[in-house]
């Protein structure tokens, strides 16, 4: 370790240990410990590094982090236990369809009903929801609503039977 | 948990695993908003480029191969390019002779005033820095990055990192030559 090198290192790294070339650390600050000319470079970084300390730090907001966590990805929930595949199936469709036999339901509702049931009867699917405005329904995802509508004795909202 | 390596977080937070989430946040998201601080020069901006960078990692957690990249170097990576990417669409109206005005003169009482002002001084002249120099002292001296790991994340090699820490920092001597006599004042008078 040279005194040049030295002095190469407190312009770029500055005065802490911590921040040099780690190969370099031990014989830096060996040189810093006996010479005095090493100290007085450290002790002209060190200004700077005193002055750099002062800029201004601020932790992350509640709110973005809040705003992060509304939109991290989610894993599509519907999964009935094996033993209750049938009869759920049917229970489901009874519910959504209570107007005679349980026909094969079309269009929108149905394939939202088809694919609810598949997704749950296979592994665990990964469902990005990017938008935090939609945080509140992103709960209430089709496969959710599927469970919680067969599920409950309630009636089910007007909207779901348009 | 907090031993967990990023990696296995990464994974859990793509099965939608919300604790992994926050504990991935807490690793890593106040070094992201620094990182970023340093770069734009205000909270709020710095937020902006913080929040993207982590919709990006909820939106590649799923595909994150563990052993192909350090996650740590890709996450500030795609930080310091997104910065670096704002900065440039803002560039046209940002006039590099309007630095703040120095409150010349009146030495203020008020220690909190004075740290505050010297505060505002210090992010403006990193502000003035070009932006290379920046981030690479953002990364390494703010930040703590070792030389090899502010390489990587800068695509660079450690000599370049060095000579544009050197460079920076030769730069903020300069910008800062008032600050550092006013500031070794003031400790000699109140010493």
């Amino acid at each position: 370790m040279t005194l040049e090198r030295f002095a190469a290192i407190m312009d770029a790294y500055g005065t802490s240990p911590a921040r040099w070339p780690a190969d370099e650390r031990a014989a830096a600050e060996a040189l810093l410990a006996e010479t005095p000319a090493a100290q007085a470079l450290a002790a002209e970084a060190a200004k700077l590094d005193l002055m750099l300390a002062a800029a201004p730090v601020e932790a992350p907001s509640a709110a973005l982090v809040e705003r992060l966590m509304a939109a991290h990805p989610r894993a599509a929930v519907v999964t009935p236990a094996p033993q209750q595949d049938k009869g759920f199936f049917r229970r489901l469709i009874e519910v959504l369809w209570p107007y005679g036999s349980p026909v094969i339901p079309t269009g929108a509702l149905a394939a939202s009903v088809m694919l609810g049931v598949v997704l749950g009867s296979v592994a665990e699917v990964s469902v990005l929801n990017l938008s935090p405005a939609n945080a509140a329904s992103a709960e209430m995802e089709t496969g959710e609503r599927l469970v919680a509508l067969a599920l409950a004795d309630a009636t089910w909202p007007e909207e779901w039977m348009q | 948990m907090d031993e967990t390596p990023d990696d296995e977080l990464v994974a859990a937070v793509a099965k939608g695993d919300e604790l992994a989430c926050r504990l991935l946040m807490e690793r890593h998201l106040g070094r992201v908003v620094a990182v970023a601080r340093r770069m734009m020069g205000n909270q709020a901006d710095a937020e902006e480029v913080a929040q993207e960078v982590f919709l990006r990692v909820w939106t590649h957690a799923e595909r994150w191969q563990p052993g192909k990249a350090q996650f740590g170097t890709w996450l500030y990576r795609v930080a310091a390019n997104l910065c670096l990417d704002r900065l440039r669409r803002l560039r046209p109206s940002v006039d590099i002779d309007e630095m703040p005005d120095l409150v010349s003169g009146e030495p203020g009482p008020d220690a909190r005033l004075e740290q505050d002002r010297l505060a505002a001084r210090v992010e403006a002249a990193l502000q003035q820095l070009p932006e290379r120099q920046r981030l690479a002292i953002a990364l390494s001296h703010y930040e703590g990055f070792s030389n090899i790991e502010t390489a990587e994340i800068l695509e660079v090699s450690v000599e370049a990192v060095e000579s544009l820490l050197s460079r920076g920092r030769r730069q903020l001597r300069v910008l800062l030559a008032t600050e550092r006599d006013e500031l070794l004042r003031s400790r000699e008078t109140s010493a």
